[in-house]
């Protein structure tokens, strides 16, 4: 084994765990807030990789103005579906089953509208940076670089934004204990709706932001779900540095994985790592009881 | 309380025999392939039901439904046993599977319960799809599934070829399964486990323990997904790992949420009106078919939680309401 191949394996870990991890915050964030497992991520990813194929592909918007416009649609779509369909549902006993049925429902709706309204083709998106970057043995894309460094940056601005702002202590404040935040003067309606739209604009901006790199299709959703599941499980729900580190786990362990097996052999050893972590730790990684 | 459930009884034979008596006046193939598609799938949502009924989706239940098939198919056609002893061992093997994922999964509620699930029926698909390409068959999965034979010798020899046979062998097993589950539900143990639906700390609390019916619950959940499994393989004739995906779950979760979570007669009445609905009338929709039932899943549980079972509860408690405040409104006249 050359120390090349390892490095090379490393440096795709990284930004296959990024890429992941970037999926799984905004489902994480709505579990943690919303007791919601968010079935229609996934569509919500797809959806953003679509503003990408029209403002990026055909528009010839700017790529990070993009992300933005993915970003912004995409969450203003979450924010409607929260008030529609789930709000309603959390006066009801059972709110986990509930929404979860409503979401698996709203999912396939979406999946078969982008079928009937953008074709089930694969697409191509155009890539906003070119050239490749050598360092020894290891060869890297530009665009992939980029995706890391935006993806991270990513992470950085939505820590900030939880941290630091007053809506950003609101939403951890609803996520620790709702009834105490609503003593507290935070609007429990509005920021509810605000956290579901913040999560599904995460799913849009990394669904646009690999877009020209793995191409569009409607059923790319269904395709990354699992792997947004597998994150957030092995990170622990609600936690978001459980989401950052269980996306990089499993994107080392997929890199490097690769290197000595089949893949279908790694898929397996990833589950069965992942049901040991869990038979040992029931709450993942950095997950809260 | 008896009265209500002997009508229910009389109701219940009295479908069974008009659905008997179906091919004496209609034997067009397409329908009776399609009764029988409907049975098979009654059985599925039942079994679903089954670990609903402990608070829990299980979004393996296809998955296991894929172990009864894949069992039955293998036990026929590499061990070479009559369909009539692969069924009930398909049934034992399901069960006993989901008996292990119960094991996994049962230290979690809600939310982790279906994500290990959601897992757990990847696992399966990965598995069968990919490794002992030589038994399971691989990607394309198993072909020319044999069918049921009955050989008496002499004095009897049928072979299940044509979708008249096939389909009272499915009506049989379809009722006993809804029989069977009735039975169940009517018991103390139905009793314990509708309680534990409703709260689970609190069953503990008064001293039972909530694990062995939540175990009960989940092996018989898995005992109906495998004759489920067994039938469709044998039915259909082909089967391959897709057709067990976690994908997959979302039709019979969509018949138990629109027939009505948590009571016997809700999955039979959702299978029923969705795949009725969806075979006889939405035939030509294409595309927006899956559309349609996606958007029937997200109004039902909006809008009527408890499911269609419910309707004629709540009309007659509109009609009540409705009534009372005709009433309120005379005596305002009247004083």
């Amino acid at each position: 084994m050359e120390w090349s191949l390892l490095a090379q394996g490393g440096l795709n870990g990284v930004m296959l765990g990024v890429n992941y991890a970037l999926i799984a915050l905004g489902l994480t964030l709505i579990f943690g807030i919303l007791g919601i497992v968010n079935f229609t991520h996934g569509e919500m990813y797809m959806l953003g990789g679509y503003v990408a194929y029209y403002f990026l592909g055909h528009f010839g918007l700017n790529f990070f103005a993009t992300l933005v416009l993915a970003a912004i649609i995409v969450g203003l779509l979450g924010c409607i579906l929260e008030i529609l369909v789930f709000r309603p549902l959390t006066a009801r006993p059972n709110i986990e089953l509930t929404s979860l049925i409503a979401a698996l429902g709203l999912a396939w709706v979406f999946q078969m509208l982008a079928v009937i309204v953008f074709g089930e083709l694969d697409k191509n998106v155009p890539s906003a940076f070119s050239g490749i970057l050598r360092m020894g043995g290891v060869v890297i894309t530009v665009e992939r670089l980029a995706t890391i460094l935006i993806g991270l940056c990513m992470v950085v601005l939505l820590n900030l934004f939880l941290l630091k702002t007053k809506t950003g202590m609101a939403i951890r404040a609803l996520a620790q204990d709702k009834e105490a935040a609503a003593l507290q003067g935070v609007s429990v309606d509005r920021i509810s709706a605000l956290a579901f739209g913040i999560g599904c604009g995460l799913a849009a901006t990394s669904g646009a932001l690999v877009a020209p790199i793995f191409g569009v299709n409607p059923s790319m959703g269904g395709e990354v779900i699992l792997k947004a599941f597998l994150v957030v499980i092995l990170g622990g729900m609600g936690s978001i540095t459980g989401a950052m580190l269980g996306g990089l786990v499993l994107g080392f362990v997929e890199s490097f994985g690769c290197l000595f097996f089949r893949v279908p052999t790694v898929m397996v050893l990833t589950f069965i790592i992942i049901i040991l972590i869990l038979i040992i730790k029931p709450r993942g990684l950095l997950g809260h009881a | 309380m008896r009265d209500k459930s002997r009508v229910e009884v009389i109701i219940f034979a009295a479908i069974v025999i008009l659905l008997a008596a179906i091919p004496c006046v209609n034997r067009d193939p397409y329908l009776l392939h399609i009764l029988c598609l409907i049975g098979i799938n009654i059985i599925l949502a039942a079994s679903l039901n089954a670990i609903l009924n402990i608070g829990e989706l299980n979004l393996a239940q296809t998955a296991l439904m894929g172990v009864g098939a894949y069992a039955s198919t293998l036990l026929v056609m590499r061990v070479g046993v009559s369909f009539w002893v692969a069924l009930p061992i398909a049934c034992m093997v399901t069960a006993a599977v989901s008996l292990l994922l119960s094991i996994l999964t049962l230290r979690f509620r809600g939310a982790y319960f279906l994500l290990f699930t959601f897992l757990f029926a990847e696992l399966v698909r990965m598995l069968l799809s990919n490794f002992c390409i030589g038994i399971f068959g691989g990607i394309p999965g198993l072909t020319n599934v044999p069918k049921p034979r009955i050989d008496l010798g002499g004095v009897l020899q049928l072979t299940f070829n044509s979708k008249l046979e096939f389909y009272y062998l499915v009506l049989v097993l379809t009722a006993l399964t809804v029989l069977v589950l009735r039975r169940i539900d009517r018991s103390r143990t139905g009793r314990i486990l509708e309680a534990i639906r409703q709260s689970d700390s609190l069953v503990e609390s008064i001293g039972i323990s909530t694990l062995k019916y939540k175990v009960i619950g989940v092996a018989v959940g898995g005992a109906f997904a495998g004759v489920a499994g067994s039938l469709y393989a044998h039915f259909v004739g082909i089967i391959t790992p897709s057709d067990f995906s976690v994908h997959s779950v979302l039709q019979p979760v969509a018949y138990v949420v629109v027939g009505g979570m948590g009571s016997v007669f809700g999955p039979v009445v959702g299978t029923t009106f969705l795949m009725v609905l969806s075979h006889f009338f939405l035939r030509e929709l294409g595309f927006y078919e899956l559309l349609v039932y996606g958007i029937i899943i997200v109004l039902t549980i909006r809008f009527m939680p408890q499911g269609l079972i419910s309707g004629p509860r709540l009309v007659a408690s509109w009609i009540a309401e409705r009534r009372k405040s005709l009433n309120v409104v005379r005596n305002d006249e009247a004083t």
